[in-house]
């Protein structure tokens, strides 16, 4: 009997009738991590793993992740336990503190077995920048296409059905996405209300802890396990912590939900477009009033290359402890300048770099007016445009990617003018600190695509209300690549 | 705005301390093109240069002080368990006064 792909309520009723015990999970989880084929490990923890299993507070049995075993993208600090972001600039790096999200779930009882390839230093959206080579998305046999970036390893581990549950980051989309690719459920909170301490910081006005489930029962559930103030992270939140799940069942009776033109418009996948439409239909059917919203269609377009000026300045100086002398893969030099240049040309892929001298370009003095500070500018009038629609919608809901995961073979990381709006959009969650989730929708060639929903700063209850009504419609959830379709 | 070329490249990667090969520079040349016409663009947006710029999602203000509680720091020994060079408690860097 397997128990790894199915969801959280599915183990702990396991658990609970002493069908399993979180040995035997653990040990499920571990065999199946060493037979995966899909790049999505950086390491497996099988000696801690089956040593915290032995530790396990038996009074803590009716937490939903008692002896639940869970992996955790490697940009979260692990004490311990190798941590490296997929750069060659962190090999061999063992940190000596855990990240707060990751010592919460251990609390509640999960058990880490692994940490997660992902793109270098999260600063890539398609699973093929980490050190260790292209992450592939397992529901795709033959190896061709990418699984999503940057939360690739998390992504795939979810969909191989090793583990129910992932931590992943998500900056842009990169936990959004890849759950649109992979038949996920990935969900991002409100920024400030899951803290971010021990989390490598990428671009810390955007960042957010992200992560993944079989549904979105689960994500309302692991929201209530990791949401509350952390006094080591300046931006954590100090507003109360519903119970998330409380009002999934509520319906959509009444609910307000815009869907945006310019947003629709650029998506010329009619299978994409159909399978959402039918869910739309369905929402109308409960209840739900669902309109089409304009905004400025040049906003629309002025997203993604307002995300690139901004996340590309903030990581430059986010970035710049990693220099090899205190932490890292220190190359030897002359002088110690001599020992950073060298450590950080070597370290850094050129991707990576290419993006941080983007960011250093745009906060030279001369430059600043015409890139950061107009790129900042334009973030306010971004989120004031949505900020509008929230006035009068509870949520907004949109295709989460114009298509299924795109072929390894022509993506790439290079910035480029194609689908300026529809693979890029999400990033106005993270701009405006919004929750947001993306759930499975539809197929095409037996490949999943996703939608997604965002609600107004700290309404997760609702929006996981009308998630879960969007999930009922479509009966899909729970879903596994290796049982195929 | 400076002039993109690949020396003010260059100079932003020295800044950034690590450098760059031929092949990157050239290639983030063609991306700068990219960028700078994206930006142009947002440039003409109405009203743009007169928006305040947003540097987080909201704000966040707090008046909460921490309890000025005891707690024990980071074990030197800890703290430096990740340096590659460690002698006598301190990382070793190459002689400076040669």
């Amino acid at each position: 009997m397997e128990y790894m792909n199915k969801s959280l309520t599915q183990i702990h009723n396991a658990l609970i009738k002493g069908e399993v015990t979180p040995l035997e999970l653990v040990k499920e989880a571990i065999e199946k991590a060493k037979k995966d084929d899909n790049n999505a490990f950086e390491y497996i923890c099988e000696k801690e793993a089956l040593e915290a299993v032995k530790k396990l507070d038996e009074s803590n049995k009716d937490s939903l992740l008692w002896g639940v075993p869970v992996v955790i993208k490697d940009n979260y600090s692990t004490k311990d336990i190798p941590t490296t972001a997929s750069s060659n600039i962190l090999n061999g790096y063992v940190p000596v503190f855990s990240a707060e999200a990751v010592i919460r779930l251990e609390k509640a009882g999960a058990i880490v077995i692994a940490k997660t390839t992902m793109d270098e230093l999260a600063m890539g959206g398609s699973g093929t920048t980490g050190h260790l080579g292209v992450t592939y998305n397992p529901w795709d046999k033959s190896k061709t296409r990418i699984v999503g970036g940057s939360s690739c390893g998390s992504a795939a581990a979810m969909a191989s059905g090793i583990v129910p549950i992932a931590l992943g980051s998500d900056t842009g989309d990169s936990v959004r996405k890849p759950a649109s690719y992979a038949a996920l459920v990935g969900f991002k909170p409100t920024w400030g209300r899951i803290s971010r301490f021990g989390l490598f910081p990428f671009a810390t006005s955007l960042d957010h802890v992200g992560y993944f489930s079989r549904n979105v029962y689960d994500s309302a559930y692991l929201l209530n396990v990791l949401a509350g103030h952390d006094d080591k992270d300046f931006s954590s939140s100090f507003k109360e912590v519903n119970d998330y799940t409380s009002k999934i069942n509520e319906g959509v009776i009444n609910k307000r939900i815009a869907v945006i033109k310019g947003i629709i418009d650029s998506i010329k996948d009619k299978t994409v477009l159909a399978s959402f439409d039918e869910s739309i239909n369905y929402l109308k059917k409960q209840g739900a009033t669902v309109d089409v919203v304009e905004i400025d269609i040049n906003l629309l377009k002025s997203i993604f290359p307002t995300y690139v000026i901004i996340s590309c300045a903030e990581a430059t100086s986010n970035n710049a402890n990693l220099d090899g002398i205190k932490f890292g893969n220190r190359i030897e030099g002359e002088s110690f300048e001599e020992v950073m240049m060298n450590t950080r040309t070597n370290g850094f892929s050129p991707l990576i770099k290419r993006r941080f001298v983007i960011g250093s370009f745009s906060l030279m003095r001369e430059n600043q007016d015409e890139l950061f500070v107009r790129a900042q500018k334009c973030r306010r009038m971004i989120v004031d445009a949505f900020n509008k629609v929230f006035e009068k919608y509870d949520a907004i809901y949109c295709p989460a990617s114009p298509s299924i995961a795109p072929l390894i073979k022509g993506s790439s990381d290079t910035l480029s003018d194609e689908y300026l709006i529809a693979d890029n959009y999400m990033a106005f969650g993270n701009m405006g600190g919004y929750p947001s989730i993306t759930l499975p929708i539809g197929f095409e060639n037996n490949m999943p695509f996703g939608a997604n929903l965002t609600c107004k700063p700290f309404d997760e209850a609702n929006l996981f209300s009308i998630a879960n009504e969007i999930e009922k419609g479509t009966g899909l959830k729970d879903l596994v690549a290796k049982e195929g379709r | 705005m400076k002039n993109i070329n690949k020396e003010t490249l260059k100079m932003a990667a020295n800044k950034l301390m690590f450098d760059m090969s031929e092949e990157q520079y050239n290639h983030l040349l063609n991306e700068f093109d990219v960028i700078v016409s994206q930006m142009n663009l947002i440039g003409k947006i109405e009203g743009v240069d007169n928006a305040t710029p947003m540097t987080f999602p909201f704000d966040v203000t707090s008046t909460k002080l921490r309890e000025d509680v005891a707690t024990t720091p980071l074990d030197r020994d800890v703290a430096l368990r990740n340096a590659k060079d460690v002698v006598d408690g301190q990382i070793r860097l190459p002689r400076v006064v040669k």
